[in-house]
Order: structure tokens, then sequence, then C-alpha cells
């Protein structure tokens, strides 16, 4: 399985990136929303997005509405990684098309639950 | 109206504080704890903060985290999985320790009344200029035998 990591943190991305690997994920990085858009755009193709919010050039928001409008990509899910914890900002990213929402400082385990939960473990993961 | 819109308390911060250690540097262990005694201001600071803002209101917050480049560069190592004889460069540096404050103030900010927009990070040698009217609240921790603070001022 496939999944874009975007993050305008190289920490950030190298936390969740390592999760990800441990899982059996190949992953690529972007370092906001429109290096994503383009790493798209260029045909690569993922099962998995993780989005940061606050980012320059392109927040994460932006991004998912784009994301959402292109048809070509209705198969990618999309899941908010970010400190925006308040109800009403998770209401907003779920309304632009997100799939699920994990909110940072999470564990390793946080992060698992949400993909077994998106039935996006990959196959040798799957209890 | 203000104040109570700004209201975060000290173990609100700490707990804040613990779970972004623990999450994200000390492998899901909780060994960051209060600091308690006299707390020297750091010989060589490295400060890193973010800026809360109410649009609505034209108030807000601002989340500092400070300490000694050496404790910085430690942080930085752990968050990026460098040697311990690994000399830290100034861009690590800036994009691990501001991520440090980024989540901590992330989450300072859900706990205001009033919807907040988070800045991004910004890392520097010394402490942005603040009036002492502005100071909210300010913990300092204990890391490994290290120091750091954690302040919230207000910017308004």
């Amino acid at each position: 399985m496939k999944a874009l990591v975007i993050d305008d943190s190289r920490t950030m991305r190298r936390i969740v990136t390592t999760v990800l690997k441990d899982l059996g994920y190949e992953t690529t990085e972007a370092g906001d929303g429109q290096a994503a858009l383009d790493v798209l755009e260029a045909g690569d193709t993922f099962d998995l997005a993780c989005i940061d919010w606050n980012m320059p050039v392109m927040d994460g928001l932006t991004f998912v509405t784009k994301v959402r409008e292109n048809r070509d990509w209705r198969s990618l899910t999309l899941m908010m990684v970010t400190t925006e914890s308040e109800h009403g900002q998770i209401v907003r990213a779920l309304a632009a098309g997100a799939h699920e929402y994990l909110i940072k400082p999470f564990t390793p385990d946080a992060l698992r639950d949400k993909l077994e939960l998106l039935g996006l473990l990959p196959v040798e993961e799957t209890v | 109206m203000i104040a109570g819109t700004l209201t975060v308390g000290r173990e609100q911060i700490l707990a804040i504080s613990q779970d972004v250690f623990a999450a994200m540097i000390d492998d899901g262990e909780t060994i960051v704890f209060e600091r308690f005694g006299d707390v020297n201001e750091p010989a060589d600071p490295i400060v890193a903060w973010v800026d809360m803002t109410i649009g609505g209101l034209g108030i807000g917050a601002r989340a500092v985290v400070r300490t000694e480049r050496t404790v910085a560069d430690a942080l930085t190592r752990a968050l990026l999985v460098m040697d311990a004889d690994e000399v830290v460069g100034p861009e690590d540096l800036v994009d691990a320790f501001g991520e440090i404050a980024n989540v901590v103030g992330g989450n300072v900010k859900s706990l205001l009344a009033a919807h907040a927009v988070l800045s991004l990070p910004t890392v520097a040698g010394e402490a942005p200029t603040m009036a002492e009217h502005q100071f909210l609240q300010q913990i300092p921790l204990d890391w490994r035998g290290h120091t750091l603070v954690v302040s919230l001022w207000s910017l308004s």
C-alpha cells in the first residue's frame, strides 16, 4: 500500500512515515498541499494521504477540497493529522471530504487503530 | 471577558507537555515533570513560539517554549533519530524544536474559550519582546534532568 505524507515539518513527516513503514507502507513525502497536488497530478497513485492542517503555500483543508473536486482521485483516503482538535475544525475537515481525523500528538497505536478503522492496514498487519 | 477567554491552567499545560513528549520523543513513557525550585535563565537560549489569534475578539495568546541550545539539540537528535554525537544543523533545529512548540501550542489552543487561528512556529535565539502585563502562565519542566520552560502570554 502507498501513502502520501503531507506536513511542512520534516520532523512530523519522519514520525508519520516511520509508523507507516513499520506497518508495511511505501511512503512519499510532500511539504505542503500544493507540493502534494503536484505529486498527484504527476500521476502517482496512493491509497492514503496523511495531511497536516497548518502549512505554508497551501493548507491541508484546501488540499482536501481540491482532491475531492477531482473525480480521478476518488479512491484516495484522506486522513487529517493535525493539532487542530476543536470540534468545529473536525467537522469542517470531514465536511470537506476527509475520511478520518488524528490529533497530534499521537501514538503509533493510535495511527494503526485509525488505519484499521479505515480498512487500510496492509494484509500482514490485519488481525 | 478577555482574561476568561485565555484562561489555561498550569496543570493543563503540564499535561499537554507530558503528552507531547511521551508521544513524540520518549516512546510513550512519561518522563517530563514539573520542575520545582529556582530556574536559571538559559546561558545559550533557544526559543520557539506559536501565536493563537482570535479574530472576532481582536485578542490572542502566544505559547513559548524555551531551553538551552544543548537541550534543543538533544531533542532534535531524538526527534530526527540522529546519532548522539551528530552535529545538529540550524535547519534541523528549527524544524524539530519548532514542531514541539507547534504541537504544544496547538493543544493549548483547543483549551481557549473561543476559536483561534494557529500560526506557523517561529524559532529564535531570544524570546520575542513581551510586556509584563501580557504574562498569563508559566511552568518549568524537567526532561531527563534538563530544564525547559513553557509559558503562555496574551497578545492583546
